[in-house]
């Protein structure tokens, strides 16, 4: 009691909890300040310009732009008449959600189940490491463009029956085997290298998480005797599932910006008389992800998923 | 006799073993050295296949760039070159404008990456812990520019920098990035924002009991800790404005004389191409007739492609040691 009671207090400088939640409003907007600007000035504006422009009938002339008001006839433009030479814009947007819905579940457990294994020790780590970087860097539009011209290559390899040199189909039929076999293996291999091209940001990011778990809550379930098969579901997985819903809101977003919806909506904007149009066509899709995300945060929300254990308290 | 004593010593041998192997503890080590071996075991095969699978279009890509010109019709050809060159390299080299454009590129994406964490960290730590009325409002207005595609903004912001006369200047960049609107900006907010939310409660108000700031808090308690998220985005950030043609394009950043930049120079690659034929002296390995030979060209811009990852991957072997104990490091354990 002694010892205690000679302890000087220190106590917070600006007095008290409601002064201290005074200063914490302070610096919240301080460190609010230059995202509020941005998003004022670069998004905001923007918005509500193409948001503008969804609605009416746009003329690029001479003098400028010529605008008259068309109501929802853009909206129902996009959803009803827009074609492509070989699907249309509904289309698109329908399959891509399925896509969506059915390829992120697969992703998400295969880039968690990648992660811990890229976070154990083993010799190699760091080139594998590096090795499954390569899609992150790959993921570029100047590399795919560039890389188109890869396409030419390879149809001129095929001529010449090079191609054939590591072509499983071609192997795999002189095996003798059943061809829906066959073409099961193949299909799942080029399956496997389209998750891999899109897990390699989901697995970073899961990366960062799993370092981020404390390392004493490990040291101490082995002394206690767990495996690390216990480990993982009661102590990695836990902790890292805030970060799940990340990783899901980022293969969401990416799954739409990379599909060929995003492509319609580009390329209807390059047709200048269509900006209209394209715009809608940008505030369906917009509207379709928000929906979903919002879907999700009822399911997080009954499953419990997600919520910080550390917040609850 | 003797036979006799053989058999006696196997069977002493194996009540031995019997013994050794049905105590618990052994029983226990070797249950748990056999799953370990097979936990190697299937790692090894997975991650080296999936390593394949990555792997395969590029060490193609490789070998096409390391074989002679005259080589890349010959159907002979297939992994290993006939003829090594660096003909390819110099050539893709020259079309590039490579160390000025990667010195360049260098540059705008570590300029942009600095402030895109300035920004995106300060405004995750307020959306995460320095919550007051109406911050999940605005937290939506986050989530929504993420889920905004560019293209839906792109031509009325072009008019907006326009008026404001940055059209061709890389400041244009820097001012989306340091106001928190750079390429997935959203996104990294939101990253921070759950990382923030995942630091124990306790270090912030151990923090605030010894009378740190606000700010002191969040730079010298919560920031180090965040540790993996900072490398995570910071690497993100890198390399999405490394890669990115797309703002570049819209505010017309790069500029083959004065500010070349590899994404550019690799899109416009086709017509910087005969030009550095000429100087490389292919000219005459290919023989005139370059324009009718596509797959050469193809070649060129796969060549420039690789140019363009690899300064990406040898910055990433050694990014990726941060990832390692990051919390450890930090000596604040929550």
């Amino acid at each position: 009691m002694m010892a205690l009671a000679k302890k000087p207090v220190r106590r917070p400088k600006s007095g008290g909890i409601k002064g201290y939640r005074r200063q914490k409003f302070f610096w919240a907007i301080i460190f609010l300040l230059p995202w509020a600007l941005g998003f004022m000035m670069f998004f905001f504006v923007p918005f509500i310009r193409s948001l503008y422009f969804s609605f009416f009938k746009l003329q690029p002339t001479p003098d400028g732009l010529i605008s008259t008001y068309n109501g929802f006839q853009n909206y129902v433009y996009a959803w009803s008449q827009q074609v492509t030479s070989t699907s249309s814009f509904r289309v698109e947007l329908i399959n891509t959600t399925i896509d969506a819905l059915i390829n992120i579940p697969v992703l998400l457990i295969f880039s968690l189940f990648i992660a811990v294994m890229l976070n154990m020790k083993f010799r190699g780590r760091a080139l594998v490491r590096a090795i499954f970087f390569i899609p992150v860097i790959l993921n570029s539009a100047a590399v795919t463009t560039a890389l188109g011209g890869g396409e030419a290559i390879a149809a001129i390899l095929e001529e010449q029956g090079i191609n054939q040199i590591f072509n499983l189909q071609f192997y795999l039929l002189q095996t003798g085997m059943m061809p829906w076999l066959i073409n099961f293996i193949v299909s799942l291999i080029d399956r496997i290298y389209a998750i891999l091209s899109l897990a390699g940001v989901p697995i970073l990011l899961f990366l960062a998480s799993i370092q981020s778990v404390p390392k004493h809550l490990y040291e101490a379930a082995k002394i206690e005797g767990a495996t690390s098969y216990e480990a993982f579901w009661l102590i990695t997985l836990p902790n890292v599932s805030p970060h799940i819903i990340t990783v899901t809101v980022y293969a969401l977003v990416d799954t739409f910006l990379t599909s060929s919806v995003s492509t319609i909506i580009s390329n209807e904007l390059d047709k200048s008389t269509r900006w209209g149009e394209s715009a809608a066509m940008a505030w369906i899709y917009v509207s379709t992800i928000i929906m979903l995300l919002l879907i999700l945060a009822v399911v997080a929300k009954v499953f419990k998923i997600g919520g910080s254990h550390y917040e609850e308290a | 006799m003797k036979k006799h004593d053989y058999l006696n010593d196997a069977r002493t041998f194996y009540k031995n073993a019997m013994t050794y192997l049905r105590k618990p503890r052994t029983k226990l080590v070797w249950k748990r050295r056999i799953s370990e071996f097979f936990l190697k075991f299937l790692r090894t095969i997975l991650l080296f296949g999936l390593c394949f699978v990555i792997l395969f279009p590029t060490i193609q890509q490789i070998s096409m760039a390391l074989r002679a010109p005259e080589d890349v019709n010959n159907p002979a050809v297939i992994w290993i070159p006939e003829h090594w060159s660096l003909m390819n390299l110099k050539i893709s080299m020259v079309v590039l404008d490579y160390w000025r454009s990667l010195l360049n590129t260098i540059r705008l994406s570590f300029i942009s990456m600095v402030l895109q964490l300035f920004s995106t960290a300060l405004a995750g730590y307020a959306f995460s812990r320095l919550k007051f009325r109406g911050s999940n409002l605005l937290f939506f207005l986050v989530i929504i520019t993420i889920v905004t595609p560019p293209q839906a903004l792109s031509l009325a912001q072009y008019l907006y920098f326009r008026a404001i006369k940055l059209i061709g200047k890389e400041v244009s960049i820097y001012l989306m990035s340091g106001l928190g609107m750079g390429i997935r900006s959203g996104i990294f907010i939101y990253i921070f924002r759950q990382f923030f939310r995942g630091l124990p409660k306790e270090l912030e108000e151990s923090a605030q009991l010894d009378g740190a700031s606000v700010f002191r808090t969040f730079w010298n308690i919560m920031l180090p800790n965040a540790r993996g998220a900072l490398v995570t985005v910071g690497l993100f950030a890198f390399v999405w404005q490394w890669n990115d043609a797309y703002y570049v394009a819209i505010f017309d950043v790069s500029n083959a004389e004065t500010f070349p930049l590899l994404t550019m120079q690799l899109i416009n690659a086709a017509e910087g191409m005969y030009q550095a034929l000429f100087y490389t002296g292919g000219l005459d390995l290919i023989g005139q007739n370059v324009w009718e030979n596509p797959l050469f060209l193809a070649l060129i811009s796969n060549v420039s492609a690789l140019l363009m990852m690899l300064p990406l991957l040898i910055m990433y072997l050694f990014v990726q040691k941060q990832f390692v104990e990051s919390i450890e490091r930090t000596g604040i354990v929550g």
